[in-house]
């Protein structure tokens, strides 16, 4: 199969910001490219600070939300031809997001195992409770949990990081291609977030499935990605293979970005702040 | 405010370690329910002391419901039922006015409050008053703690911002109006403008970019060392502590683990718990494989008898099961409360 399992050309996102006289457009996402080959599965990291439209960008490649212009093809197929209710189950079942805080994720008032069996029923073939059981335990088992800890168990009965474990379990249920990550560690304490990562790696090893991880930690996405894209006001800065990219960084933000990052081996010494150049004033007055 | 117990001279001298600033003793602050006959009792602070000396920036590290937010609600003494304190203490000593939280009026705690004990608190969003102008929430706040006519008030706040790079027309804004970074810029514009003697900062970074995260400790930095106060810093961010903090607690499930200068934990981590957080710290530069922490923090309501680490320890031993152990001395202004490190190596 040649053609790329996800092809990104020129997107762009904008949106119409303001009063009915003062009206202006506010491009969220500014022409991005990138493409995701089919039998090379990998880690695709997009980083950026917030407001850089990293979530604008993963919402419209779950999509969720039209694009402005630009094209997004999985698998050949035009995201925007997607019409059909049958045809965006079929969609939705090759693409599954993972989101950034597990606790609003899950509805607070409903069981946990809810989640899996609906998605179960929805895009596998099991029908009877116990055919749903068995499908979401074997998700649960991917992520080195059993169906027996989180059955009828409510969101708060659960640490985050076993959360954030049934969120990915959950996105591997109808066994998808790609698993569309929006900063899946970055509410998770730091004793779990590597394990979450590291769970991550399997899913690229094991079980072939491509990610994209949007982050704002650069450490994580140095340790499992393979390619990496910088983002900022929207457009890419800078993209490439990820060690090479963070190891030497070539545009001015990537390299503030680089600097930025706390390395846990300092001697408690901490640079200037460079307020001046890197804040304006009034974030009001654009 | 008077001193009551001001040292002599000679006794300065004598003494070159001035006096801590707050010091805890076996604190316990315990969530207590009684509903139907059911009595319940989460253990969020179970046995904690701890001293920070003036001057200095003492790190808080721990997992989401470890109890440190718990621990510094206790400390800072705006706690309400169900959580109460059942046992030790909290002492400030401002300046030889020494003061116990939990013996003395709720007139002579309200008189700390701000002028010498203030509060970075973490969503910087939820705690300015939305309809209400940056102004406002100043005069809220600091207004009758500075006792200036209005006037110089707003100059003293004015010269203040302008130590935190921020100009006098955030003074004039709504707080959606302004920046994250400098948003959170303000809450410690807030804390910080009485000069107080000790702050406490509860993870006054997580919710910001790397960019203006660097920025903003750089700040909460220069501003300490400029007032000369100490603080409490607490955040699970170990990259942050090891770039800010003079000292470290770690903390698990309800009690200090473990205890020591920054650096010489990074460099040499004695608790099992700590040694697995800083070696599964992702570094840029480094590719070797990294394992996160297996296992469950404990349930605070029914924690594990022993050492409440030891479900999760590698190095458990019988007596962990058994006994909890005692923070003891470990190497110079170290402690830590593990039984491997304290009687050696399990055989």
């Amino acid at each position: 199969m040649s053609e790329p399992l996800l092809e990104v050309r020129n997107v762009c996102k904008a949106f119409g910001m303001g009063g009915l006289l003062a009206r202006y457009r506010f491009a969220a996402v500014n022409d991005v490219s990138f493409t995701i080959e089919q039998d090379r599965h990998e880690i695709f990291t997009i980083i950026g600070e917030s407001g850089s439209g990293k979530t604008t960008l993963a919402r419209m490649i779950l999509n969720l939300v039209p694009m402005t212009s630009g094209s997004i093809r999985f698998r050949g197929t035009d995201l925007a031809t997607i019409r059909r209710p049958a045809d965006r189950l079929a969609f939705m079942g090759h693409v599954q997001p993972i989101f950034q805080n597990p606790f609003e994720a899950f509805n607070p008032l409903k069981r946990v195992d809810r989640y899996l069996f609906t998605t179960a029923r929805r895009f596998t073939d099991a029908r009877s409770t116990g055919e749903v059981e068995s499908r979401a335990d074997l998700a649960l088992r991917k992520v080195g949990l059993s169906l027996a800890e989180v059955k009828q168990r409510f969101p708060h009965e659960l640490s985050g990081g076993q959360l954030q474990r049934v969120a990915v379990a959950r996105s591997l249920i109808s066994e998808p291609s790609l698993i569309v990550a929006d900063e899946p560690v970055s509410m998770v304490d730091a004793s779990i977030r590597m394990s979450i990562v590291n769970l991550f790696k399997t899913l690229r090893d094991d079980l072939n499935v491509s990610i994209i991880y949007i982050t704002h930690d650069l450490a994580t996405a140095y340790y499992i990605s393979d390619r990496i894209m910088i983002m900022k006001k929207g457009e890419v800065v800078e993209s490439g293979p990820a060690r090479t990219v963070l190891a030497d960084p070539q545009h001015p933000y990537s390299i503030l970005l680089r600097n930025s990052v706390l390395s846990p081996d300092a001697k408690g010494e901490l640079l200037e702040p460079q307020f001046s150049t890197t804040e304006r004033d009034l974030a009001g007055t654009r | 405010m008077t001193a009551i117990a001001s040292p002599a001279p000679g006794d300065v001298i004598a003494k070159p370690q001035r006096e801590p600033v707050l010091v805890v003793s076996d604190l316990r602050a315990y969530y207590q329910t009684h509903y139907f006959g059911i009595v319940r009792e989460v253990r969020a602070v179970d046995d904690i002391s701890l001293h920070i000396n003036p001057d200095e920036i003492y790190g808080l590290a721990g997992e989401s419901s470890c109890g440190k937010t718990t621990l510094i609600k206790t400390i800072a003494g705006a706690i309400q039922p169900p959580l109460n304190v059942v046992g030790g203490s909290v002492r400030f000593n401002f300046g030889g006015a020494p003061l116990d939280v939990y013996a003395s009026t709720p007139q002579a705690r309200n008189a700390i409050r701000w002028r010498h004990l203030s509060y970075i608190m973490q969503g910087s969003m939820s705690v300015l008053n939305p309809v209400r102008r940056v102004r406002q929430s100043f005069i809220d706040f600091a207004f009758r703690h500075i006792g200036q006519p209005m006037p110089q008030f707003i100059d003293t706040i004015v010269a203040h911002l302008e130590r935190l790079h921020l100009q006098a027309n955030v003074l004039d804004a709504y707080p959606h109006e302004l920046s994250g970074g400098m948003r959170q810029r303000v809450t410690i514009a807030l804390a910080t403008v009485c000069r107080p003697e000790f702050i406490i900062a509860d993870e006054p970074t997580t919710a910001l970019d790397v960019v203006v995260q660097k920025g903003v400790l750089a700040m909460i930095r220069g501003i300490q060392r400029e007032i000369g106060s100490s603080m409490l810093f607490v955040t699970h961010d170990l990259a942050v502590h090891a770039n800010l903090t003079d000292r470290l607690g770690i903390m698990y499930a309800g009690r200090i683990v473990e205890e020591g200068p920054t650096a010489e934990i990074f460099r040499a981590p004695k608790h099992p718990y700590t040694a697995n957080l800083i070696h599964s710290l992702p570094r840029i530069g480094d590719t070797a494989p990294k394992k996160g922490l297996d296992g469950v923090p404990p349930n605070l309501a029914e924690p594990p008898p022993g050492c409440r680490f030891h479900p999760r320890c590698p190095l458990a031993m019988d007596i962990c099961r058994r006994e909890n152990p005692a923070m003891e001395p470990s190497g110079p202004g170290r402690r830590v409360a593990c039984f491997a490190v304290t009687r050696g190596e399990p055989s």
